[in-house]
């Protein structure tokens, strides 16, 4: 199997659970349209990435822009590796976003119920 | 018309009590139907049992959560209970009251969703340093979010009914007001200055922003920026 192809079979489905959760959240009103967009293309250009790798390689190669090695399978594991982590960095900083926003709510809106009724007494 | 003055505190029990009186004693000479807020933001003196003795309602925040994180929660009791204006000043006095109530008059007249108080519009008492710190912070708000304004960084402030109900922002301290300023122009609002004298006691100097701090804001404003433009 080309390693190209494997390149891109490897990284599919985190691109396709990344692009789904961006989806999903805007759909659910839990992100802005500005951050989904942002997301979107941010995956779809990860993607085009993939499946261009080997002509966007050729190319370079070519015009004498780069002199490195053709992908192998240490690059394939390594640059999967990465957006592993670029995953799992995006999804932690949605779920940190959206707590440190309840956090904020909630700690403003207990103290407000909480001294109204100590105001009251 | 309904008027919420809104006082961020904290560790502020030497002063709140005067700044109190102070100004109760200038909204007594007025018509408004008023009510004073004062939110402690945890202090760890006793700034909130000496407000509640002055007679005010007094919002405890359970955590120290910063001058921003206490300025919206006044503003949002001021907004759930109905306010149609409110109106932030600081609690260690360097504001005169007769000129928040004379903010009150004019958002109504100059039509503003929200009136910054300038100090720098005529800055005569202020220290050099200060003004050089506010100028830089204001220049630096104008460079990232395109806001002109002479003192972004001033607390007394005049809220329309407008934006209480949908003006928020996500930093908890002392960069919210220029994060403030940045989200009233995102929704389109209509911000306006006028000139106010800041009252620079012994125990305000003390106690007000340090130049150096300044960076902190710089840094933070800047984070946020950035974020934004990968749409936090």
């Amino acid at each position: 199997m080309s390693r190209y192809l494997l390149l891109v079979l490897l990284n599919t489905p985190l691109i396709i659970l990344g692009i789904t959760n961006a989806v999903v959240a805007y759909k659910l009103d839990r992100t802005s349209r500005r951050r989904f967009i942002f997301r979107l293309v941010l995956w779809l250009g990860i993607f085009a990435g993939l499946v261009f790798a080997e002509p966007i390689y050729t190319f370079l190669f070519n015009k004498g822009l780069t002199q490195t090695e053709p992908l192998s399978l240490f690059d394939v594991i390594q640059i999967t590796a990465i957006i592993l982590v670029l995953f799992l960095a995006n999804l932690a900083n949605s779920r940190v976003a959206i707590l440190e926003k309840q956090v904020r709510d909630l700690h403003q809106e207990l103290s407000i119920r909480l001294s109204e009724k100590q105001n009251k007494k | 018309m309904r008027v919420a003055f809104v006082i961020p505190a904290y560790n502020e029990a030497t002063v709140i009590s005067n700044v109190l009186k102070d100004l109760k004693k200038a909204l007594a000479k007025t018509k408004l139907d008023y009510e004073i807020v004062v939110v402690d933001d945890g202090s760890s003196d006793k700034t909130g049992q000496i407000a509640k003795a002055e007679g005010v309602f007094v919002i405890s925040h359970i955590l120290n959560s910063g001058s921003g994180s206490a300025t919206a929660t006044g503003l949002s009791y001021a907004q759930q209970n109905g306010f149609d204006i409110a109106a932030t000043l600081d609690a260690d006095g360097q504001h005169d009251p007769s000129e928040v109530i004379m903010g009150v008059e004019l958002i109504q007249k100059k039509k503003a969703d929200l009136l910054i108080g300038s100090r720098l519009i005529n800055s005569k008492g202020m220290s050099k340093t200060k003004v050089a710190g506010n100028k830089g912070l204001s220049y630096i708000t104008f460079l990232l979010f395109g806001i002109n304004v002479t003192d972004s960084q001033s607390g007394m402030r005049i809220y329309s009914k407008k934006a209480l109900d949908s003006l928020k922002w996500k930093s908890s301290g002392y960069e919210f007001c220029s994060e403030m300023l940045w989200r009233a122009k995102q929704q389109n609002m209509k911000v306006d200055e006028y000139p106010i004298t800041a009252i620079y006691t012994d125990y305000s100097k003390a106690k007000g922003q340090n130049n150096w701090n300044s960076f902190n804001i710089i840094k933070s404003l800047l984070q946020r920026r950035i974020m934004e433009v990968f749409g936090e």
